[in-house]
């Protein structure tokens, strides 16, 4: 009679798994490592002139007496707009396209497949989009922050629109079923049911999205963002300059104190980035699904 | 499937022991019946011990047909089968006691009493065609011929004008005490032995239950039909 | 605001009953005729003819994939979801065709309330579970009250009237799905409709929802699917028994009282379906 043994793992078995998990762990040190040098050498550089006069002044062309407030006001009001047309444009084409439309439609495909193919458009395309059709062109806005809200608004539209819709997804049927077999409407059960349950993958997506347009500095240089802005914003025809392009600008020039204060700049634009992603995980939380 | 094959296969198994009963049943009664003409008092006690195996029988097919309700949750046509089965083997068991009830009589009356050969003959025609009509009984069920078992009552009327007349003869059976007796203890015989036809009717009538869900009385005690009074033998 | 088109029908309390209409006992509530329901082109259910009574227990039983569920969403309208899904014949809901192109489905769905499969309550308090049905209905009246009402009917008040604050998932699946009953219950509706509802609960879950069913069979009509045929025995008044046909295509071969159906059947299929020689 044969008795049943548990064989142990072999020497080889044990050696490729340990293998294996030192790669993972070697990937994810490489990207961490990486975020926390480059972070810590900008802390480093700028660390001099992070005070509060970079908050508080504006560019001049000296650089003790150099600061950022306009660049930073035009970031808060180019982007905030962004955030305030592309959001709910953004989810009602989402609600739209995965409550509504019939998926049979050939043109609802067509718009399916494009949708995807826009968000890998370079963002200079847009920028020359912009020039055209907001500063001249048909709305002739000239270069103001509204052009450059709409344009980054339609840089970053794809983003909202497919993560809002895997977020809408991401809602089971039974829950659209169960309201609407009590007698709501589609519209009464996208509203109170699927909507507040989507809001977690939706604020993941925005943030997603407007961290993109934070960052941008290419299309609004073509859109008149690149000039000597000392003032902030007052109304949304103001002119403008933003954050990437102020930090872009102090980069070039040859003296090193301005090469300290962009790297001050750098860091003012990470804690305006931390601050949105903490509203954004506020809301995930606050509204966090189990299914 | 298996599960299913497996109730099924039971279920025949019970019905075919149960009709196997009846054939006990009808060799238990042959015997007593020959017992009474020789007045054979040690064929008389075997007949008696007999009759365990036919309880025996009964108590095993019983608890088999309870469990296969408890367990299997028969219904529909299954439902009626089982709960028809019930009935049979009550039947069967109650025609061996009627057995019984016979052979208990034999010694009573001593080695040698005095016999009628009328009575003897008219209540070895009776067990004949009870016998008779306990085997049409179970091919009947088997086959679930349902005319079959109609044609059981008329046999069974006959049995009945049978069990008449040697009531008849044992009244008339004269003055001597000892031939008093032992016809009063005919009378007896010839009422189980028309008891057990009747049971074979019940059978007949359970078939009824099974095929259609109904439960027909073949005939009514309390109306009896003019053609009740059957033709003689 | 217009009247809803689809309207249950309002009895004084001493009027006759109209000429038409049997007493209210065994009154049919639905009519189908001549249904047929088709995916995509694809016929799934043919000359569907059966009747739903009030203040009865209607099961509706047979092998997977011959349409219990496609005839039962019929009676909410809940196929009008399914993309191409047509629905042919006539289905009156006291007498009136809610088929018919001026009937709008929200308005059939307020009267005839659905319970699925598996418990599905909303991410929310069980209070707001409740208030959700009546809430979008804009029932009038406290709605403390019709909250109470609805859990008192669905036999739940008691266990959760401390809790109602809480998270519905906090609950088990029995209490769900108990739940979810409740909810239907919410909305007074006339019909309450169910799909195996019992399948993903426990036997004790289970058994509770049965005498459930057998309280509320006093005030609507109900419509059962289920594989549990045991179930369909012990609970239904009536049974109807679906099969598939050589095509494929579902339809009721049998329909009778209950105690019929699983004593002596008329059709020799359901006498196979039911003693599980098939299926």
């Amino acid at each position: 009679m044969s008795t049943t043994r548990i064989a142990p793992a072999s020497q080889r078995e044990r050696a490729l798994g340990g293998l294996f998990r030192a790669a993972l762990l070697v990937s994810v040190a490489v990207g961490i490592l990486t975020l926390v040098w480059l972070i810590l050498s900008i802390l480093i550089e700028g660390g001099p002139r992070i005070d509060g006069d970079v908050i508080a002044r504006f560019p001049s062309s000296n650089p003790e007496l150099a600061g950022a407030q306009s660049a930073i006001m035009g970031t808060i009001w180019v982007v905030g707009l962004t955030a305030l047309i592309t959001i709910p444009v953004g989810v009602g084409a989402a609600v739209y396209l995965e409550e509504y439309a019939d998926r049979e439609r050939w043109w609802n495909r067509l718009i399916e497949l494009n949708i995807q193919n826009l968000a890998a458009v370079p963002s200079i395309v847009y920028g020359i989009l912009g020039l055209a059709f907001f500063v001249r062109g048909f709305l002739g806005l000239g270069q103001t922050v509204l052009a450059a809200a709409l344009t980054l608004s339609l840089l970053v539209l794809p983003i909202v629109i497919i993560s809002s819709r895997e977020a809408i997804r991401a809602v089971p049927d039974s829950i659209r079923h169960g309201a609407l077999a009590l007698g709501a409407t589609q519209w009464q059960t996208i509203w109170r049911q699927v909507l507040p349950g989507a809001i977690p993958g939706m604020a993941t997506g925005s943030i997603l999205a407007l961290s993109r347009a934070i960052g941008e500095a290419a299309p609004l240089v073509l859109l008149g963002g690149l000039t000597f802005i000392t003032f902030n914003p007052e109304a949304l025809d103001s002119a403008f300059t933003v954050l990437p392009i102020q930090i872009f600008n102090w980069i070039s020039r040859p003296q090193e104190e301005f090469h300290v204060l962009a790297a001050a700049a750098i860091v003012v634009l990470l804690v305006l980035l931390v601050a949105m992603n903490a509203v954004a995980i506020f809301l995930r939380n606050k509204y966090q699904r189990k299914w | 499937m298996d599960l299913r094959i497996r109730f099924q296969e039971e279920l025949s198994e019970l019905e075919s022991l149960a009709l196997g009963g009846l054939d006990l049943a009808c060799a238990q009664l042959r015997r007593v019946l020959e017992a009474v003409e020789h007045r054979d008092v040690a064929l008389a006690r075997d007949v008696v011990a007999g009759d365990d195996a036919l309880d025996e029988l009964y108590c095993e097919l019983h608890e088999r047909i309870i469990a296969l309700l408890a367990l299997q949750a028969p219904v529909a046509g299954d439902l009626r089968l089982a709960a028809a089965l019930l009935h049979v083997i009550r039947s069967v068991e109650r025609m061996g006691d009627q057995c019984v009830n016979i052979a208990k009589l034999i010694p009573l009356d001593g080695h040698h009493p005095p016999t009628h050969p009328v009575l003897l003959e008219e209540l070895g025609v009776m067990g004949r065609l009870v016998c008779a009509e306990i085997e049409q009984s179970k091919r009947a069920f088997a086959e679930r011929d349902m005319q079959l078992a109609r044609d059981l009552i008329h046999q069974d009327r006959d049995v009945n004008e049978l069990n008449r007349r040697v009531f008849q003869f044992a009244w008339e059976s004269g003055e001597d005490p000892d031939a008093r007796e032992w016809a009063m203890h005919m009378v007896l015989a010839a009422r189980a032995v028309e008891r057990m036809g009747d049971l074979a009717v019940d059978v007949g009538e359970q078939l009824g239950f099974v095929l259609t869900g109904q439960f027909e009385e073949f005939r009514d005690a309390s109306h009896p039909s003019p053609s009740d009074a059957a033709p003689s033998v | 605001m217009s009247e809803p088109v689809v309207q249950r029908p309002v009895l004084a309390p001493d009027a006759p009953p109209a000429p038409d209409a049997p007493a209210s006992l065994g009154e049919p509530v639905f009519r189908l005729r001549g249904v047929g329901v088709a995916y995509g082109g694809t016929p799934a259910v043919r000359d569907i003819d059966l009747d739903v009574r009030a203040n009865e227990i209607t099961a509706l039983i047979g092998p997977s994939g011959c349409g219990k569920s496609t005839v039962l969403r019929c009676l909410n309208r809940m196929n009008d979801l399914v993309l191409d899904a047509r629905v042919g014949g006539q289905v009156l809901y006291h007498g009136q065709d809610i088929y018919a192109s001026h009937v709008d489905p929200v308005e059939v769905r307020k009267l005839v309330g659905m319970v699925f499969q598996k418990p599905n309550p909303f991410p929310k308090s069980i209070f707001d579970n409740i208030a959700f049905g009546p809430r979008v209905l804009g029932m009038k009246g406290s709605m403390d009250e019709i909250v109470e009402r609805a859990l008192r009917r669905a036999a739940l008040w008691d266990e959760v009237k401390d809790r109602l604050e809480q998270s519905a998932y906090g609950m088990s699946g029995g209490q769900q799905q108990r739940l979810c009953i409740a909810r239907a219950l919410a909305t007074d509706p006339d019909v309450i409709l169910m799909d195996e509802p019992c399948s993903a609960l426990d036997p004790i879950s289970t058994a509770r929802i049965e005498d459930l069913l057998l309280e509320l069979r006093r005030n609507y009509a109900i419509v059962i699917v289920t594989h549990n045929m045991q179930q369909a025995a012990r609970v239904s008044d009536r049974t109807a028994f679906f099969t598939v046909d050589e095509a494929r295509v579902g339809h009721v071969v049998e329909m009778d009282a209950t105690e019929r159906i699983f004593q002596n059947p008329a059709d020799p299929r359901t006498e196979a379906y039911v003693t599980g020689k098939v299926g």
